[in-house]
């Protein structure tokens, strides 16, 4: 029986498709073209191996592969830290730590061609710099506190509702 | 709601930008397994998240890599249904054409992220938008066993977009980016005939703008929708808003 979905050259276009997805967002949170190279690498594996549990009515292909890219960025820099961590005189490292932290002209740079950009300035400053720090920091909102000096609870408030904000400049909604 | 759960929810947004540790990812998980608003709540904040990535292209030499790896994988043992011998025929051909469906949606999926992403304004890219949406005519056209498929895509006139992939007596028709049409209005989909003429091929009802429909063993040349009064109407009575149709 001839499997037609399993001829792996069926993939090649959608890998054309989904892989500059996969990178930019890869990108924006590893900054380092290899380490990111590498999670587009991961991604678009999985992308294939598990196109079945696709859920067209649950979200974009193309959001389903940045959420999967960016789960994969996100581990990679923890991974990093605690490496980093572990051995502190491994300082130079490309990825992680305080050579993670946000600058606001990065940030601009950063987000052009974004969608989510003319929406930001609908939040805060102080949500905007949550979110920001969570995004391209690759931070857990505890991390986020403390680099703000702010309480967790407060944190945690920023970014739902910064993301809430964002969701509805976006016109996001699922009904 | 206990506290726990009303914890789990207050992590949702956190969840969705990665922000969160081990130990809170599971107990969100626990959440999004049981709760299909909360589910609803977290793909609205992906979205969110998603709207911060930009496009970038990867290094040329990745996509050999990736091909490569995905067709040793392939050779592994993809075949699942080779060694069952005969008995379960009947559940293969389920299986395979389910899987075939769905690689068909990511295809179709796909294409439009290369036709959304690409300005047809300018000519160049036009042409490469063009070459690219022809490669997956190819792949869709293979993946349903049929080399006469063929792919077309256009703008709606109001705002959205609309593909049909149209193999043999088959369409599957797919838009986006549908404005709300009102309370008293529908777009009716029609099938439009070898000499002109149309059927009615059903009404259309987008979700969030966005809508998928199978018109299967019928005859012609291609489909349209019109905006019709509530309930839709024999034969159209409004112009075509979109047109997809060979020739």
């Amino acid at each position: 029986m001839a499997c037609v979905d399993g001829d792996p050259a069926a993939f090649g276009p959608v890998y054309d498709a989904l892989a500059p997805v996969a990178y930019g967002t890869s990108l924006g949170v590893l900054r380092d073209p290899d380490h990111a190279a590498e999670v587009t690498q991961e991604v678009m594996v999985e992308v294939w191996q598990t196109a079945e549990r696709f859920d067209p009515s649950r979200a974009s292909a193309r959001t389903w592969v940045a959420t999967l890219a960016r789960r994969r960025a996100v581990d990679r820099v923890r991974a990093e830290q605690a490496r980093r961590d572990r051995d502190q005189r491994d300082v130079d490292s490309a990825i992680g730590g305080s050579s993670y932290d946000v600058v606001a002209e990065d940030v601009e740079r950063r987000l052009e061609g974004a969608a989510v950009r003319r929406c930001l300035d609908s939040l805060t400053a102080t949500q905007r710099e949550a979110v920001v720090d969570a995004y391209y920091g690759g931070r857990t909102y505890r991390e986020v506190a403390e680099r703000l000096g702010a309480a967790l609870p407060t944190v945690k408030s920023r970014i739902r509702d910064g993301l809430g904000r964002l969701r509805d400049c976006l016109g996001v909604a699922r009904a | 709601m206990p506290d726990s759960t009303r914890d789990s929810w207050d992590l949702l947004p956190a969840y969705a930008l990665d922000a969160v540790d081990d130990l809170e990812r599971r107990a969100v998980e626990r959440l999004l397994a049981d709760d299909a608003e909360a589910r609803r709540a977290l793909d609205e904040y992906r979205e969110v998240v998603a709207a911060f990535a930009v496009e970038h292209e990867p290094p040329a030499h990745l996509r050999a890599t990736v091909m490569e790896r995905i067709s040793a994988s392939a050779a592994d043992g993809a075949t699942p249904a080779a060694d069952d011998g005969g008995t379960a025929g009947e559940a293969e051909v389920v299986e395979l054409a389910s899987r075939r469906r769905r690689w068909g949606v990511l295809a179709v999926a796909a294409a439009a992220v290369v036709a959304v992403a690409v300005p047809t304004t300018v000519a160049i890219q036009a042409t490469v938008e063009q070459n690219r949406l022809q490669e997956q005519v190819d792949t869709v056209a293979e993946m349903m066993a049929d080399p006469s498929a063929t792919l077309l895509r256009s703008d709606v006139t109001g705002g959205g977009y609309a593909t049909v992939l149209a193999a043999g007596d088959d369409f599957l028709f797919s838009a986006g980016d549908l404005p709300d049409v009102g309370d008293d209005s529908v777009y009716q989909l029609w099938l439009v005939g070898a000499e002109g003429g149309v059927t009615s091929a059903g009404l259309l009802e987008p979700q969030d703008g966005e809508v998928e429909q199978l018109v299967s063993d019928v005859s012609g040349v291609g489909l349209a929708v019109s905006v019709e009064p509530e309930g839709g109407s024999e034969q159209p009575t409004t112009d075509p808003i979109v047109v997809l149709a060979e020739g």
